[in-house]
């Protein structure tokens, strides 16, 4: 159970969480373009509305999401500023010397922050908190199956991303348990100068290494007894299947965008 | 005389996450000094939980721990003061080995308490003396030693420390029967020696019925008993109950009452078992006499 408290996944039992994974990916990737679209008021309201809803379906409490979005809260800023100052138009609001802010510029700055919040929020709903790290590997392995043809080892690739995945949260656990052990013995690794800090962490360092180097020893020979050689043949024991919810989820997310380049086309307030 | 008092003492793993998991809750325990205190429970009944409180590694959920009567937590600067005293031996303890040699591994706690080198170097030879390490051993790479020698090259890295309070977390876990009676027999030559206090985790009955005076037993987070080793034994059934394995032949004694042979309560030796069934049959012998 530990493993899956990698990342952001958030457990739960919402439809997103139930979703196919690889049909996951299909619909982050059309959300991004459909965020990409939107030129108007409109269809940015449109935009925002469905990020809400995902948040509201995926069971996920908006105070997480929230703390997730402001993390990026300073390119945002960024972001809203260098469109509100550099953005030329039509309808001054602000002259004054150098300082030329117009209209245009405001609308832009909007709706850069709606854009880039709409994509955290949306392919995190859809990915990264509904999905294990795991089933994502999973999902790209397979939607990535057919470039095997140009000779690209797909397989290989994910399946060392699965293990990468895989012993993360067994190195943080065994970090831990390494730095107690050493603390227990008064080490101290927040006080003194920068090299004695640095020098701190090699109680810690050597005896990780150490570890790591003969798990990845274990695990070789454990994977060779069990004859694995490569992903040529090999089956799999969760086999993905797509069901009726995840051809209605694709439906849904053609129609928004649809309704996106026709809101577009209705050419109110400012169009970027 | 209590060296260590934890009182109502709660501990909660990742608290406010949906992975919140209470691995403590409302424990109040003593731990009596100069004695060996035996701390046993099931898997993931908290004890590796327990012990990481001891010495201040993990700060209670709530709840004060109290080292001869003084809160542990009063003066959260000079926590590492409580570490040289409460010593604490962790689970696996040889995956922490990290120095060039044996000698400079067993020497870092000491450094750390910033004694001259002499002094130092006398306690590291204290140390391997007390755990049965060869001097000749002294100066290997503790990466080329045995897992049982490993163990013991942490154990003494510890005691180098001469803390007042030795706390070992799984001493004898993974070693056969002859190295986990080396160990454990050691750890009572050390206490004996140095009167220091000492408190062993185990899953395994048998090991603290012979080797401690004190037993602390824990299920689910919760104490469920805690006293001497023939008052906590003396109660095997709720033992089983709560899915400890008492020892065998304890078990023993419990299925022969069963079958109405009136053995004594609290048997967890061969020997004490030896003389309660000799004295059962003596005193048959003096029924059947009479009757003759
Ligand atoms: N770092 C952690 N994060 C979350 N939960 C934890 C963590 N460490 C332990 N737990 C949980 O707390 C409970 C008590 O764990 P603890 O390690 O104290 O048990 P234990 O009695 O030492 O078990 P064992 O005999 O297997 O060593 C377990 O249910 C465990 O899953
Ligand atoms: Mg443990």
């Amino acid at each position: 159970m530990k493993s899956i408290t990698l990342g952001q996944f958030y457990p739960s039992d919402s439809i997103l969480h139930r979703l196919d994974p690889r049909m996951k990916v299909i619909l982050a990737v059309l959300y991004i373009v459909a965020t990409f679209l939107c030129k108007n008021v409109l269809s940015f309201a449109l935009l925002l509305l469905s990020a809400i809803v995902l948040i509201l379906i995926s069971k996920i409490p908006m105070k997480l999401v929230l703390g997730g979005i402001k993390a990026i809260l300073f390119i945002m800023a960024f972001t809203a500023l260098i469109n509100v100052f550099f953005t030329k138009g039509e309808t001054p609001i602000v002259e004054w010397r150098f300082i030329h802010i117009y209209a245009e510029g405001l609308w832009q700055a909007l709706f850069m922050i709606v854009r880039i919040t709409v994509l955290i929020v949306g392919t995190s709903m859809l990915l990264t908190y509904t999905t294990t790290p795991i089933m994502l590997t999973d999902a790209l392995e397979q939607l990535l199956a057919p470039l095997r043809v140009l000779h690209i080892p797909v397989h290989e690739f994910a399946m060392m991303m699965t293990i990468a995945l895989r012993f993360i949260p067994t190195l943080v656990e065994e970090t831990n348990k390494i730095m107690s052990a050493q603390k227990a013995r008064g080490a101290d690794f927040t006080s003194g100068s920068l090299i004695s800090r640095a020098k701190a962490l090699i109680p810690i360092l050597i005896p990780l290494f150490v570890s790591a180097f003969r798990r990845a020893d274990e695990l070789a020979t454990a994977m060779e007894c069990r004859c694995y050689h490569g992903g040529a043949g090999r089956t799999r024991m969760t086999i993905l299947h797509y069901s009726p919810k995840d051809f209605v989820a694709l439906a849904v997310i053609v129609v928004f965008g649809a309704g996106i380049i026709v809101l577009n086309r209705l050419g109110i307030g400012y169009t970027m | 005389m209590s060296k260590i008092t934890l009182e109502n003492i709660s501990y909660v793993y990742s608290p406010g996450t949906p992975f919140e998991m209470h691995a403590l809750e409302g424990i109040n325990l003593n731990i009596r000094e100069n004695a060996i205190t035996g701390l046993i429970g099931h898997t993931g009944s908290g004890k590796s939980t327990l012990v990481q409180l001891l010495n201040g590694l993990t700060r209670p959920t709530s709840g004060r721990v109290l080292l001869d009567g003084k809160d542990i937590w009063q003066e959260p600067k000079k926590i590492k003061q409580v570490r040289f005293r409460v010593g604490l031996v962790m689970q696996y303890p040889e995956y922490q080995l990290f120095e060039e040699t044996v000698r400079a591994d067993i020497a870092f706690g000491p450094k750390n308490m910033g004694l001259s080198a002499q002094e130092i170097a006398e306690r590291v030879s204290e140390a391997a003396l007390l755990t049965g390490l060869d001097e000749s051993l002294l100066d290997h790479s503790p990466f080329d030693l045995s897992g049982g020698q490993k163990r013991r090259v942490a154990i003494a890295g510890v005691i180098a420390m001469r803390p007042e309070v030795l706390v070992l977390d799984e001493p004898a876990a993974g070693l056969d029967p002859r190295g986990r009676d080396t160990i454990l027999n050691m750890l009572r030559d050390y206490q004996q020696k140095t009167g220091a206090t000492v408190m062993i985790v185990s899953h395994s009955m048998e090991d603290m019925a012979r080797f401690c005076d004190d037993i602390i037993v824990l299920a689910h987070g919760k104490l469920v008993m805690q006293g001497r080793g023939h008052e906590v034994f003396a109660r095997s059934r709720e033992l089983s109950d709560v899915g400890l394995n008492i020892p065998e032949i304890s078990r023993l004694c419990l299925m022969l009452r069963e079958r109405g042979i009136p053995m004594d309560d609290g048997i967890f030796t061969v020997e004490q078992a030896e003389q309660c069934l000799l004295r059962l049959l003596e005193s048959r012998e003096q029924r059947t006499e009479g009757y003759v």
